[in-house]
């Protein structure tokens, strides 16, 4: 429960008798007002004040000698990392973190500026590699979400950079970001941090594969290494924000299969040779499984429906038909285990998918055989229905096992 | 955890991250100093330079006689593809260097050759397209208005120091003499 409900909420109970004013001011009480945005202004101001400086330097760059160029950066540097020890120092925490944040990023200006004053070509990632590893030496320093962020961040540009402009993917990025960055979330589980891990090396499994002209098919193994990560993370929440982002694109990818995957010009571009790809997914589903039954969350297991691979089969239609089931039982899963969890989040998510599901499989069977605006007319009624009973069943089942939360429970599903 | 109780105090360990970062910063312009200083010197001929790139920004493009070769150059185990990192094997022919080989791999030059480091851009049956990043040539102020009065449409020369370790910068641009 937040202030904010309260101060809007509250005046309606009193007047309902729910509660007496005394007791609303004693809730009120209870929920100080943090003044999070008196914690952001510093943030800001700070924020414009480099960027004032920046401009005003980046206009006379060219014109300062090579030392006081040098100088100004070093300087400026030094000058953000001493101002967040100073004010960390003295418990502003905000504004102290911001500034070594802001040290970080003029570290990762000074070694591509000065390789600029020098006319230096960069060959290979190394330069750009010492700043991912001062990011993810800070984040440790100072156990700073920001400076994780910032650090994760930072690993995908240079990744982005090492094989986009220098034709080298850089392993030992990856392996910071899965070691360095991937140990301080293990020992520190949380949802927001999971996420931003997983997207990050997502993002550099992506990079991999279309360095080394892989099938996009193999994207999958790394990305469902990271879910089998979350699978053994003992921090429930902080396992699933993780497997969040494969899953997605796990989904998406299935998705596309249903809508492409009748063309087998399109299933064949994502043929891996069949052993090597089904036992390294094997191996990683035993990982995965091996995790869960640790945990006791093998109900979970159903995620691994949307990793059927599917594209093997020369089916044509029928491939999309079975992608199609693949995809209803996945997100029938979903629901079911949200129901089963009584968790309102996960049950708009299930029916969300479903949703996404029916109108894939009604695109797919229909367009062909129908007058357009008959299609249209007709899938409208059917959403609208689908969407209908199943916010019912929704309401219903939630309503059985907490009667009290209701009316929420309704404006929330 | 109490931060003083060890000799790597949380306070000393950010002083010595804070330190390390502003001497690689000191060690990237050593590494420049250090290429000219121990670098041998190539001379490369551009094509004519377009002076309009000199009113604008800070920096003037600069194409080779080296940025694009004939496919018969290439020395590899497979056709060269987009993005690929090259050696350009390069010997000296009248003021300036030509390629003579352009190699997936490092290969062994002789003492009067030179390799440059590259990529492929663009590759394709009657050409290879090479960028070295050295397409860019940040002006400085006074050099930049002297390029500019002389620099109608002409081809310059380019020194571009190599360090021994493969490390290349531009150390001068100069017009070609008549």
């Amino acid at each position: 429960m937040s202030r904010k409900l309260l101060e809007t909420e509250g005046p309606k109970w009193v007047a309902q008798g729910i509660i007496t004013p005394e007791q609303q001011q004693q809730l009120l009480a209870l929920y100080p007002d943090e003044g999070r945005v008196v914690g952001l202004l510093p943030l800001l101001g700070s924020l414009l004040v480099g960027l004032s400086a920046l401009s005003l330097v980046a206009a006379n760059w060219q014109g300062l000698p090579e030392w006081l160029r040098l100088l100004l950066l070093l300087g400026s540097m030094s000058g953000a990392y001493a101002g967040g020890e100073y004010f960390l120092r003295r418990r502003n925490d905000s504004l102290g973190i911001g500034l070594v944040g802001l040290g970080l990023i003029l570290f990762g200006a000074g070694i591509i500026l000065t390789g600029h004053m020098y006319q230096l070509i960069g060959y290979d990632a190394t330069g750009l590699l010492a700043w991912a590893l001062a990011g993810t030496a800070l984040t440790y320093l100072y156990h700073s979400r920001f400076l994780f962020i910032l650090t994760a961040a930072i690993g995908g540009i240079v990744q982005g950079y090492s094989t986009g402009q220098l034709g080298g993917f850089s392993y030992f990025t990856a392996a910071l970001t899965v070691w360095g960055l991937g140990y301080y979330w293990w020992r520190r589980p949380d949802g927001l941090l999971a996420t931003v891990l997983a997207t990050g090396l997502l993002w550099q499994a992506g990079l991999l594969i279309g360095h080394l002209h892989a099938k996009i098919t193999w994207f999958f193994i790394p990305a469902m290494l990271i879910y089998a990560a979350g699978d053994w993370q003992a921090d429930r929440p902080a396992g699933r924000s993780l497997q969040a982002p494969p899953l997605v694109a796990a989904f998406l990818f299935t998705l596309g299969l249903a809508l492409y995957g009748e063309a087998d010009t399109y299933a064949g571009m994502l043929r891996p040779p069949f052993l090597a790809y089904i036992s390294a997914l094997l191996l990683v589903l035993a990982l995965s499984l091996a995790g869960k039954y640790k945990r006791g969350r093998l109900s979970s297991a159903t995620d691994w429906l949307l990793l059927l691979p599917g594209f093997y089969l020369h089916g044509g239609l029928a491939l999309a038909i079975a992608t199609l089931v693949v995809l209803y039982a996945y997100s029938g899963s979903v629901l079911w285990r949200a129901h089963q969890e009584n968790n309102a989040d996960r049950v708009t998510l299930g029916t969300v998918l479903f949703i996404l599901t029916t109108m894939v499989a009604y695109f797919k069977l229909t367009w062909a055989f129908m007058d357009k605006s008959l299609f249209f007319l007709l899938g409208g009624a059917l959403l609208l229905s689908l969407s209908w009973y199943l916010r019912r069943k929704n309401a219903q089942s939630l309503a059985a096992k907490q009667p009290d939360a209701q009316p929420d429970v309704q404006s929330h599903a | 955890m109490n931060p003083t109780s060890t000799f790597f105090s949380r306070q000393r360990l950010v002083t010595l991250a804070v330190a390390v970062q502003a001497l690689f910063i000191l060690a990237v312009a050593g590494a420049g100093y250090a290429t000219t200083a121990l670098g041998r010197t190539i001379v490369l001929r551009t094509t004519p330079v377009d002076p309009r790139d000199l009113l604008f920004g800070d920096y003037v493009r600069l194409t080779y006689t080296i940025s694009q070769v004939t496919p018969q150059l290439w020395h590899g185990p497979d056709a060269p593809q987009k993005g690929q990192p090259v050696y350009v094997l390069l010997q000296p022919a009248g003021r300036a260097y030509e390629a003579t080989g352009v190699y997936a791999t490092e290969p062994a030059a002789t003492a009067d050759q030179a390799i440059l480091r590259g990529w492929v851009t663009d590759s394709w049956r009657h050409g290879i397209r090479l960028r070295y990043n050295l397409e860019r040539y940040y002006v400085p102020e006074d050099a930049g208005q002297a390029l500019q009065k002389a620099g109608i449409r002409r081809a310059l020369l380019v020194r571009v120091s190599v360090a021994p370790w493969g490390q290349a910068r531009i150390a001068q641009v100069e017009e070609v003499p008549q």
